[in-house]
């Protein structure tokens, strides 16, 4: 059948080899006929002829049913060449479909295009094989793309939600952290209360940065926000605020920068996550080491543990998670601390051009480093209030000035009078030395002094007079008054510090 | 929550107090506790430092020695540092320990007249 081709060069030839036969029938019948004896040539001269036509028309007919044999093969032979094209494209077609035209289109869906387009654009790309093989081909391409879209939906909804919730325990968090702090001022001189209410802060915080870490993997922002400028010691130590074992991160001098107000949240918070990790995966006994040293770059914020060395194929699989920070929350991740700590890592480095590596430390544990790019960083004073006002150097500024003008709240202040009357507000004509309203005395009205001092017994009605007038003096200059005022000689000599302490704070 | 005003929706819309700090106090005490770490100062302690501030110190031992060069009281420390009487005792402990400040109690004994008298005062003060 191979042959096919060739035959159409013999039918020229072959055309008449069907003679042949008939020729030598004919020459064997004329042979007989001249050899037989006289009577019986007309007999044999007649059975020579038929047989001769007899072989001419079978010869003929073989002769044509070899030509349509040969006719027959070569029409199969291009037949089966078409179909095994038609087969191969096909196959093609279909690894195209399986290789690239589903995995892109669905890449694309991801990206949030919508079906009907990715769609259009897969049907023109198709070279035309056969109409049914192509529809069949869209059906597929269609049918995956539904169920990918169907899924991407729920998974949203489902990260929405997580994000949702996690912006609510966020809410109640941030104000109870806030409320922590106004009642540990208030019972600030309670020492069983207030280590009872530092110990529940920090159990808070951990809830919050829980939360945080949800919010990040769902794609939100992290917690607060914070507009001004935080000093970096402020940022390391809020950082340290939200781990379990603050106690043994040993924070070193580090230099007298501030972080830009939109990068402070999640600086903490990579540098909450590193810190876990770090403590998490050390001794209990060791101590994690975190250090802050300027580079080319920015900042350099380094935490250092003696824990468990990193395998390099550790190494590698925690940085590639750093590295690719998948969108979405994979819902599998969330159980899991360490995988779930360096994917919040990994997505803060990369919203905010954080640069994060682990290496093998000196202490033979994980070494992380995250730099801080110089756009971040600000060497202009933090104007928000930090504990570390001029931490380590810096001009030397009189006590009063020292203090920032916020500080106006009183230490153990507890529910505050709030000046109701006019009669009862004191008229300060002047003041003492030492900054206290000097009254001029008036003889209050008898009855209301009794009705107020009633409910309090013990005290005089003049003391509680002078309510208002506090909530305008310094915090502590009212004890100074008092120390001034009851010591005559041992604090005769502090006084004159006080007078001008007390001097200055007036004037602010 | 939205039941306290503070947020819409659930969500904590920006009413940030400026004043707040990333650290928590636990931190600046470094996680210690109870009475034995304390010193044992009452709010008219006057403290003087005897030290001047170094580089590697805590933020707040520095400014405690800055701000003590002229006597102030625990109170009015705690008041200018904005930390609670209690935190900025614990800080004191330590300061002590090293000899960096000296407490000295305002009044002896003997000169006050009437030690229940003044303690009312101070406790009506207190409770202003």
């Amino acid at each position: 059948m191979v042959r096919a081709g060739s035959s159409p060069e013999h039918r020229p030839a072959s055309g008449l080899v069907w003679l042949l036969p008939a020729a030598l029938i004919a020459a064997a019948a004329a042979a007989a006929v001249s050899v037989v004896r006289s009577g019986a040539r007309v007999e044999v001269a007649w059975c020579g002829a038929v047989a001769t036509v007899l072989v001419a028309v079978a010869a003929f007919e073989a002769a044509r049913r070899g030509r349509a044999l040969a006719d027959l093969r070569g029409r199969y032979a291009r037949d089966v060449a078409a179909l095994r094209e038609q087969v191969a494209q096909q196959e093609a077609q279909t690894v195209q479909l399986a290789e690239v035209l589903l995995p892109q289109s669905v890449a694309r869906l991801q990206q949030g295009e919508f079906v009907e387009e990715v769609l259009k654009d897969a049907a023109s790309d198709m070279a035309l094989v056969t109409p049914e093989f192509h529809a069949a081909r869209l059906a597929v391409l269609r049918w995956v793309l539904q169920a990918v879209e169907a899924q991407e939906g729920l998974r949203e909804s489902a990260q929405r939600a997580f994000v949702n919730i996690a912006r609510r325990v966020q809410a109640i968090v941030h104000q109870q952290a806030h409320e922590l702090r106004e009642m540990e001022t208030r019972h600030g001189a309670n020492d069983d209360v207030i280590d009872d209410l530092l110990r529940v802060d920090h159990r808070t915080a951990l809830v919050g940065r829980l939360a945080d870490s949800i919010a990040v993997l769902g794609g939100a922002r992290p917690g607060r926000q914070w507009s001004n400028a935080v000093p970096l010691y402020s940022v390391l130590r809020g950082a340290m605020s939200r781990i379990l074992d603050y106690q043994r991160v040993e924070l070193r001098p580090v230099p007298e920068v501030a972080v830009v107000g939109p990068a402070v949240e999640p600086l903490i918070h990579a540098l909450a996550e590193l810190l876990d990790n770090g403590t998490r995966y050390s001794p209990p006994q060791s101590q994690v080491h975190l250090t802050a040293v300027e580079v080319q770059a920015g900042i350099a914020i380094e935490i250092e543990d003696g824990g468990l060395s990193l395998s390099e194929e550790g190494r590698e699989r925690a940085e590639k998670m750093l590295s690719e920070a998948q969108a979405g929350i994979d819902l599998n991740d969330l159980g899991e601390t360490p995988r779930l700590g360096l994917a919040v890592v990994g997505r803060l480095a990369q919203a905010n051009g954080f640069q994060v590596s682990l290496r093998p430390s000196a202490y033979l544990g994980v070494r992380a480093v995250l730099i801080v790019p110089k756009e971040l960083i600000t060497t202009a004073p933090a104007t928000g209030r930090a504990h570390g006002i001029g931490a380590a150097s810096g001009p030397i500024p009189a006590p009063a000035s020292a203090a920032p003008p916020a500080a106006g709240r009183p230490v153990n202040g507890g529910p505050r009078p709030v000046p109701t009357g006019d009669d009862e507000a004191p008229v300060v004509t002047a003041r003492t030395a030492l900054g206290l309203p000097k009254r001029t005395r008036r003889s209050p009205d008898p009855a209301a002094a009794a009705a107020e001092a009633a409910p309090r017994v013990q005290e005089p009605a003049q003391e509680r007079a002078q309510d208002p007038a506090q909530e305008h003096v310094q915090p502590g200059q009212w004890i100074a008054a008092f120390t001034a005022a009851v010591g005559e000689s041992p604090t005769s000599r502090s006084r004159n510090n006080s007078d001008e302490s007390s001097g200055e704070v007036e004037q602010l | 929550m939205s039941g306290t005003g503070r947020g819409r929706g659930g969500v904590w819309d920006g009413e940030w107090d400026e004043s707040d700090q990333p650290e928590r106090l636990y931190v600046i005490t470094r996680g210690r506790s109870g009475t034995g770490e304390r010193a044992a100062l009452d709010l008219v302690t006057l403290i003087v430092s005897l030290a001047e501030p170094e580089p590697a110190m805590q933020p707040e031992h520095a400014a405690i020695l800055r701000l003590c060069r002229s006597p102030l009281s625990l109170a009015e420390l705690s008041a200018y540092l904005s930390l609670p009487v209690s935190v900025v005792n614990l800080l004191l402990a330590d300061l002590l320990a090293e000899g960096r400040v000296q407490a000295r109690k305002p009044v002896p004994k003997a000169i006050v007249p009437d030690r229940s008298l003044i303690e009312a005062v101070m406790h009506g003060l207190q409770r202003l």
